[in-house]
Order: C-alpha cells, then sequence, then structure tokens
C-alpha cells in the first residue's frame, strides 16, 4: 500500500518537474554570451517598467521588447498597469522606469524627486468616438465644442446621448478632464451631473467595448481604437479628430536612484536613449502601417511635432548622460 | 454567446499546434500552484496535527479565526504580500516583487487558512479512541498521530485538493505581485484577464477553457487517487 | 509469583471516587476476572493497571517494581501488557495491517511479523480474513482481530475489558472459543472484567467482585458463588434469598437461625446469639409437593405467589413466613401443577445455606 503511495507521489513530482523545465524553455529566454572581454558571464538583469494600457494594448511593447533585451543583455520585465499604479510602482522603487502619458501627474512625479531624465518619444492624438448616428450631433466640432454639446445633448435625453469616462486617473481619463475644464465645466459638477455620465472603471479596452455597447460617446486614443476596432467589432465611429488639445505624447521616466531603492538606473538611461535613438523612432513610426493602414505613433525626432504642447527639442533629441 | 464557440474553437487550435506561449502559461500556471500546494500542505499538516492533538486556551477562537480566512478576497491577501515586498516595504531588500516565487509565497498564504482549517477538521473527525488505541498497543506519541492522520486520510486530501483550486482559480494576488510580466510572472488567470481588457475576448475565452479543462483533469485524477486511496 | 499488584489505588476524577483502596494481586498465569455491576469502576481499574492514567493515590508495582509515577518506566512496562478495549477501534486497513500495528511501531523485522500476525490470526480463527478491510467486519469479528492485535506482541500480561458485553449469543461463544484456545495455548496472566457472571465463573481461576469503586472479595469462583462474605456480594451473584435471623442454636457447627416464625439450618462456625443472613441460592431450594422424605433439613411450607418463567426455567416465588425464591425446570413445574396461589412444600439442604454475619 505505500508502496503504490511511492508510484504516484513519484509520477506527480515527475511531472513538475518536467513543467518546470518547460517554463525554462519560455521564448522570452536569454541568450548567454558575453563580449569576450568578460570572461565570467554577468548574471541576467531583470530590467523593470511600468507602462500605461493605452501603449500596451497595440502591442508595441511584444514588439520592442525582444529589441531592447538583445541589446541591453537584460530581460526586460513590461508590468501593464493604469498611471496612476504605474507611477507608484516607480515612487516605491519597485520598477526602474515608467512609461506614461499623463503630464499633470508626471510633472509632480519628478517634481516630488521620484522621476529623472524625462524624454518624450512618440506622440498621437486623442479622438472622440460615438454611435454613428450622432445624436448629439458633434460631428465635425471642436473638443471643447462636442463636449459641450454630448453634456447639453445628455442633460436632456440621458438615454440615448451618453458618454463613458475612463474614471480611472488614467492618463486618458487626465485628458478628458482637461477638455471639460478648458469647455468651462468643473468636472467635479460633471461627474455627478445625471445618467448620462458613465464612469467605466477600467482599461481603454473595455471601456470602447462599454461605449459600444451603449451607443455612447467616449474619449480615446488613435492606436487603441484602431488596435481595438480590428480585433472586435465596435458600432462607434470616429467623429472628432482635429485638434490640438487631442495631443497625446508618450515619455518614458527614470526612477530616480537617490530618492528610492532602484539599482538599474544604468540600462533605465540606456533604454530612454535607446527610445530616442534614430533606429527606434523609425521603428516606432513604422508600427501598425502595414497592418492599419496608418501609423498608430508618430516619432518625435523628425521634428513634426510643432503644435502647442509638444515637448521642446531637447526632450526628445538630448541624450541621458 | 458567439464569442464562446470561437474561443471554444480557438482552444482546440492553440492546443492542436501545441501554441509554445500558451504552453508555458499553462506549465507556469502549474508549477507555481502545485508548488504553492506542497509547500501550504507540508506546513499546514504538521500545524494542524499540533493544534488538534493539543488543548490550550483559545483553541476554539483560534480555529474560528482560521475559518474566518476561509473567504479572504484574494486582492486583499494580494495587496497586502505587495506592500511587504515592495522595495520600499520591510521585505523589500529580498527583491522579490513581480517574481513567480512571490506569487507562491503569496498563494501559500492565501491557501493555508483553507488547509490548515480542514486538516483540523479531518482529524477532528477520527473517534477520539483511535489515538488512545495507538498508545495501548504500544505507539509513541509520533506514531499515534501518524495513525490518526492515516486514518483522517480522506478528508485531509479534500483539503489539499481544495487548496490547490483556491490557488490555480485566484487572479487579484497573482496580478498584484506578480505583475502579469510576459514570460515571466504570467499565469493562466491574469493572461485572460489581460486579454479581455485588451478586447482579445476569443483568445480570452479560449485560455479560459483551457483553464477549466485542465483544472477539471487535475481534480478528476486526484479524486480516482483519493478514492484508491482509501 | 506476584506479576501485577495494586496498594492502596485510589482514584478519582473530578473529585468525584471512582476507585477506593483497591488491593489486587495478579498471579502469573492465572486468568483473573473482574466482576461488577456496570460503572462499578472496572474499566477504570483496567485502565489504571494497563498504565494508561496515573492513579490519584496509591502504587502499581509489576514484577515487583513500583512503575506508578515515572512516564518512561509506564511507557515501557505498558510495552509488556497488551489491553483490549470493550468496543475495540480497528484502524482503515486490513485485518493484517491492523494486527501488524504493534510489531512494525516496535520496529521487527517483515518475516518474524509476518510469522507472528498468521499465528495470531489462525488462533483466533481469522486466518481467511488477512487481507479484508477491518472496518468492515462484524462486531464478533473485530473483537477477535482485537484480540489477535493484542496478542501478537507476546504481552506477558492481558487485559481484556468486557470482551463479549456487546456482541450477540453466536459471537460470544466464538470468542469465548478462542479466549479459551489462548488460555490453554499461551498460558498467559489474563485479567478480564465483566457484568457476566457465569462467564466469570466458567472462564476465571480467580474473581475479584468490585462494587461501588470497591474490592469486596476475591476468592474462587466457588467462594464468590456459593459462599459470599457480604451483602452486596451476595445480592450481585444472584443469591437472591437472604432471610434475616439470630443463631438460636448451635450443635456443632449445625446452627440453627431463627428467620420471623420459622427456623432455618446451617452449617457455620458463628456462635449462638450471633445477627446473621441466611443465603440460598434458588437453584437450591427444592419443590415438592407432598411431605417426601428428602434428605433436606430445612422444609417450609408455603403459598405460591408468583410464577414466572425465564428462558427454560420457571421462578417460583412462595410466601413461607418470609418470601423465597426457587428455581426449576418448566417440565418440572408442569408435573408438579404448580399454580398461584397453591400450596408447595420448599426444601432445602443445611449445607445449600450459607450464613455470613449481619451488622444491625
Amino acid at each position: 500500500m505505500i508502496k503504490k503511495n511511492l508510484n504516484i507521489f513519484s509520477i506527480l513530482i515527475a511531472v513538475t518537474v518536467i513543467l518546470s523545465l518547460l517554463i525554462g524553455c519560455a521564448p522570452a529566454a536569454q541568450p548567454a554570451p558575453p563580449s569576450p572581454q568578460y570572461p565570467v558571464h554577468a548574471p541576467l538583469t531583470r530590467f523593470k517598467i511600468a507602462t500605461t494600457t493605452s501603449l500596451y494594448d497595440t502591442g508595441l511593447w511584444y514588439y520592442l521588447e525582444p529589441m531592447f533585451e538583445k541589446y541591453a543583455d537584460v530581460e526586460m520585465d513590461i508590468i501593464y498597469a493604469g498611471t496612476g499604479i504605474a507611477l507608484e510602482y516607480g515612487k516605491r522603487g519597485d520598477v526602474d522606469a515608467v512609461v506614461v502619458h499623463d503630464p499633470a501627474a508626471e510633472a509632480q512625479f519628478i517634481a516630488q524627486g521620484y522621476g529623472i531624465n524625462q524624454r518624450y518619444f512618440a506622440y498621437n492624438f486623442f479622438l472622440i468616438i460615438g454611435p454613428p448616428n450622432d445624436p448629439a450631433g458633434i460631428k465635425g466640432s471642436t473638443a471643447t465644442e462636442a463636449f459641450k454639446k454630448i453634456y447639453e445633448a445628455g442633460m436632456k435625453d440621458p438615454d440615448t446621448v451618453k458618454f463613458v469616462s475612463r474614471g480611472d486617473n488614467s492618463g486618458t481619463h487626465s485628458k478628458e478632464k482637461l477638455i471639460w475644464s478648458k469647455a468651462g465645466f468643473n468636472y467635479a459638477y460633471i461627474e455627478k451631473s445625471g445618467k448620462w455620465y458613465i464612469e467605466a472603471g477600467q482599461g481603454m479596452g473595455p471601456t470602447l467595448m462599454m461605449a459600444s455597447q451603449q451607443q455612447a460617446y467616449v474619449l480615446a486614443d488613435i492606436s487603441t481604437f484602431l488596435a481595438y476596432s480590428k480585433k472586435n467589432n465596435l458600432t462607434i465611429v470616429s467623429l472628432v479628430e482635429q485638434d490640438p488639445i487631442f495631443l497625446n505624447v508618450y515619455d518614458a521616466i527614470a526612477v530616480n536612484p537617490d530618492t528610492t531603492k532602484v539599482q538599474n538606473i544604468n540600462i533605465a538611461n540606456k533604454f530612454i536613449n535607446w527610445l530616442i535613438s534614430p533606429e527606434i523612432q523609425n521603428v516606432i513610426g513604422g508600427y501598425g502601417k502595414a497592418e492599419y493602414g496608418r501609423p498608430l505613433f508618430f516619432p518625435l525626432t523628425d521634428g513634426s511635432c510643432k503644435m502647442e504642447g509638444c515637448p521642446p527639442p531637447e526632450k526628445y533629441t538630448t541624450p541621458v548622460q | 454567446m458567439n464569442a464562446i464557440w470561437q474561443g471554444f474553437l480557438k482552444a482546440i487550435e492553440l492546443i492542436l499546434t501545441l501554441n509554445p506561449e500558451v504552453l508555458e502559461i499553462t506549465a507556469r500556471t502549474l508549477v507555481i500552484s502545485i508548488s504553492s500546494t506542497i509547500i501550504a500542505g507540508l506546513m499546514c499538516l504538521p500545524l494542524g496535527s499540533l493544534i488538534h492533538f493539543h488543548n490550550f486556551h483559545g483553541k476554539r477562537t483560534l480555529i474560528n479565526l482560521i475559518q474566518t480566512f476561509y473567504s479572504v478576497p484574494t486582492v486583499a491577501v494580494g495587496l497586502i504580500v505587495f506592500l511587504l515586498f515592495s522595495r520600499s516595504g520591510p521585505l523589500g531588500f529580498l527583491e522579490l516583487l513581480f517574481t513567480p516565487q512571490v506569487m507562491v509565497i503569496g498563494q501559500v498564504i492565501l491557501i493555508s487558512p483553507v488547509i490548515l482549517g480542514l486538516v483540523i477538521a479531518a482529524l477532528s473527525g477520527v473517534d477520539k479512541a483511535a489515538y488512545e488505541t495507538a498508545i495501548a498497543i504500544g505507539a509513541s506519541q509520533f506514531q499515534a498521530t501518524t495513525i490518526v492522520i492515516r486514518e483522517a486520510r480522506y478528508a485531509i486530501y479534500s483539503a489539499i485538493i481544495l487548496g490547490f483550486g483556491r490557488a490555480i482559480s485566484e487572479v487579484g494576488l497573482a496580478l498584484m505581485v506578480g505583475g502579469n510580466i510576459r514570460g515571466y510572472t504570467r499565469v493562466m488567470t491574469t493572461a485572460i484577464s489581460l486579454d479581455t481588457s485588451t478586447g482579445d475576448i476569443v483568445l480570452a475565452v479560449a485560455l479560459g477553457i483551457i483553464l477549466i479543462s485542465l483544472a477539471l483533469i487535475i481534480n478528476f485524477s486526484l479524486s480516482r487517487l483519493q478514492q484508491r486511496w482509501r | 509469583m506476584v506479576l501485577l499488584e495494586t496498594l492502596s489505588l485510589r482514584h478519582e476524577y473530578d473529585g468525584r471516587p471512582v476507585l477506593i483502596d483497591v488491593n489486587l494481586r495478579i498471579n502469573s498465569g492465572e486468568v483473573f476476572a473482574l466482576i461488577g455491576p456496570t460503572g462499578a469502576g472496572k474499566t477504570t481499574l483496567l485502565r489504571l493497571l494497563d498504565l494508561l492514567e496515573t492513579p490519584t493515590f496509591g502504587n502499581i508495582h509489576f514484577n515487583g517494581v513500583d512503575v506508578t509515577n515515572s512516564s518512561r518506566q509506564r511507557a515501557e512496562t505498558r510495552r509488556r501488557m497488551s489491553f483490549v478495549q470493550q468496543r475495540p477501534i480497528v484502524f482503515t486497513m486490513s485485518v493484517y495491517d491492523n494486527v501488524s500495528c504493534g510489531l512494525r511501531w516496535r520496529r521487527e523485522k517483515n518475516e518474524t511479523i509476518r510469522k507472528k500476525v498468521d499465528n495470531a490470526l489462525e488462533l483466533v480463527n481469522l486466518a481467511d480474513y488477512r487481507n479484508r478491510n477491518a472496518k468492515k467486519l462484524s462486531g464478533g469479528e473485530t473483537q477477535r482481530v482485537a484480540i489477535a492485535r493484542a496478542l501478537v506482541t507476546e504481552p506477558e500480561l492481558l487485559f481484556l475489558d468486557e470482551p463479549t458485553a456487546n456482541l450477540d449469543p453466536v459471537s460470544t461463544a466464538k470468542v469465548e472459543e478462542v479466549l479459551a484456545r489462548v488460555i490453554r495455548e499461551r498460558k498467559a496472566t489474563i485479567m478480564m472484567a465483566t457484568h457476566n457472571m457465569s462467564q466469570g465463573q466458567r472462564i476465571a481461576d480467580r474473581i475479584g467482585v468490585l462494587i461501588g469503586g470497591k474490592v469486596l472479595q476475591i476468592g474462587s469462583p466457588n467462594d464468590i458463588f456459593c459462599l459470599p462474605t457480604n451483602m452486596e456480594v451476595a445480592e450481585f451473584v444472584g443469591v437472591e434469598n437472604i432471610l434475616k435471623g439470630t443463631i438460636i442454636n448451635k450443635d456443632d457447627n449445625l446452627v440453627t437461625i431463627q428467620v420471623n416464625s420459622s427456623t432455618v439450618q446451617a452449617i457455620s462456625d458463628y456462635e449462638k446469639g450471633e445477627a446473621v443472613y441466611a443465603l440460598i441460592r434458588p437453584e437450591d431450594v427444592i419443590f415438592t409437593l407432598a411431605k417426601n422424605k428428602t434428605s433436606a433439613r430445612n422444609v417450609f411450607e408455603g403459598k405460591i405467589t408468583k410464577i414466572a418463567s425465564v428462558g427454560p426455567l420457571v421462578r417460583i416465588e412462595v410466601d413461607c413466613g418470609f418470601p423465597l425464591l426457587g428455581v426449576i425446570t418448566k417440565r418440572s413445574a408442569e408435573e408438579l401443577g404448580l399454580k398461584v396461589g397453591g400450596r408447595i412444600r420448599a426444601n432445602s439442604k443445611a449445607t445449600a445455606v450459607h450464613v455470613i454475619k449481619r451488622w444491625a
């Protein structure tokens, strides 16, 4: 009887061992060899970044990750989180760099001393998406006009005109709040003004789904919207696109080793410089063109960003020392 | 509903083509959950015996407390473990955050109350005279304890199976302390969560189907073994 | 040779005395039966003797060594004894595994274990049950497994707590057969608790009567059943005719006792004038109709007050100035044509009357 137990136990253990070996063969496993002058191979370093949902959802990171890992000979861990928690990870020193797109929150992050060496590396635009029949008639308006119309129509007829907000303090959410305030509204008031205003509290994807189902208006960045519509049937379409306020700039910030316990500042700097290097800027600019017919991101180093809100050139050309 | 059918087809496709990423995630899921179950089992069996076989002030209260933690939300445990192992937390120097190891630690914390409480319940279900009989036959305290554990083995297996179920099915903790890092800490549950929020519904459903099937197969096999071991 | 001895043993549970001043000696090789009513403390005494619990007061000596208090000594000594409980617990494993437990815990070699277990199973007639799941056995079979398990470690002293109390007559007979065999072949010292007096009578060399926590009498079966030394023992062993009287005459060892308005003659060493009880077992009462010439010195005439069937026997209660209980076969009852209210003669030999001292 005890022998039978042993047999089954050994099978279980063997299975576990085999499986753990399988894990070792994960596609992201790193090749080893160092350059010839280092006879002893340095231990594999794990470089962690926190990135926001918008960048992640487009799959850009899947593309860039193996490239950087090869370039810097590190193991890159990408943690996908909303702007709020991404910056929190930075403050706690749990990640080495953060890549987000929320200017206000980033400014505070840097002012508090947690972030250094901020460099911008890409931009695109937000847009307002909504039901094809456009009940609030926003097509062709500016951003602030559109928001005003949505508010008025929504207050009058909340069952027909609805707006879905990210509601999660993300970069997109911050942009939305900015537009409301530029349109002359107090955001706290808008939040509670009626049932036309829906707070999703989720990432861009589920928020778009919700808007699609509810036939509501929603603010989203172009890249996520394109990527998402390809994978799912969205019934909502782009309505308002051209407006300087829609500018959405992405940047990377290294976490300050003096105020936190991070240890990979060198790799973080390398990473930031790599992002603004001409080669990678090209890659970023070409990403998605084939699949979606239009690029999802615009590189900054080609100087194409000239509108209000674009970062100063030294913020995307000068490498970090 | 269409998504479920498509997901089902996708699941078959993923399995038949032995999709490497799915294999990798599945393997990792199993290793992490099985490891945490084994560790929690090895810890809680002796601990449960200790509690059961000794009478002390507040024993009843302790058992009640353990049972209270059966349904502690996984995100709550996840949050606490995250705060503990964050670089700015007390155990940050171990550099364990966002690694599979901390996920195992977290799962052990999560499922220990369940396994511990059920081990104690299992031992309580054995006639008290069994221990005495063993002593009378000449067993040492350790040998008598072992016999009682053996008598309760059916119920103890249930405890382990349940612990494993809770480990493999939880999302909150894995997400918070593991970070869902592709190729490193992504497990089936967190992958499903991610795919859902990026809109890859079909893939999410496929993974869900694979996860459920996996859990069913494992549970079924363990139950068969349990019957054989009666 | 004295194997086990208790000295002034006293045991209390929650301040309540359960055993009072027990002084016992168990001799090597004998079968000692402890009889007494339920709740008298038999199980407690057995558990104390098996060193499963420590007595509140008093000492226990095993082979002359005081083993009462040292837990190491107790554990060691306990290994030389075995205990079969009233409702034995078997573990969820095969009969073989159950019986071999004790040997495995003593780290004996597999080969030795196999031999000993097979012998033990043979002894209790369970050789065919070797691989059966022990939990699925009947009460009698379980008892026999427990006995085999107790014997396999070759104990110097075997305790049995009411081994057939919960069994039907057929299983009881089987177990008693096994016990008889064990006694014959093993020559182990056995101490058995039972409330079945006839079982004690049949199996034991000596009997101890435990009533109310006290050992009231120790002696051979005959002593106990025919010559009880006090009232409580007498009542327990089924002496149902307990006649209150005083010795009015003594002639050698033949005494005449005044009981109410009748006299009873008995054999006794007590003196004239002593207050006594005259004890007559119902089986020793012979009923006759006519004034037959029996050798019985005692003849009581009276009226039948009660007739009751008990199995194959009939109990007759007669009022002859005092109540007298007798037992005869159904057949005899029919032959005598006994009816309630009818007149009858109850006879008893002087030798069948047992006299004990009466404390006013």
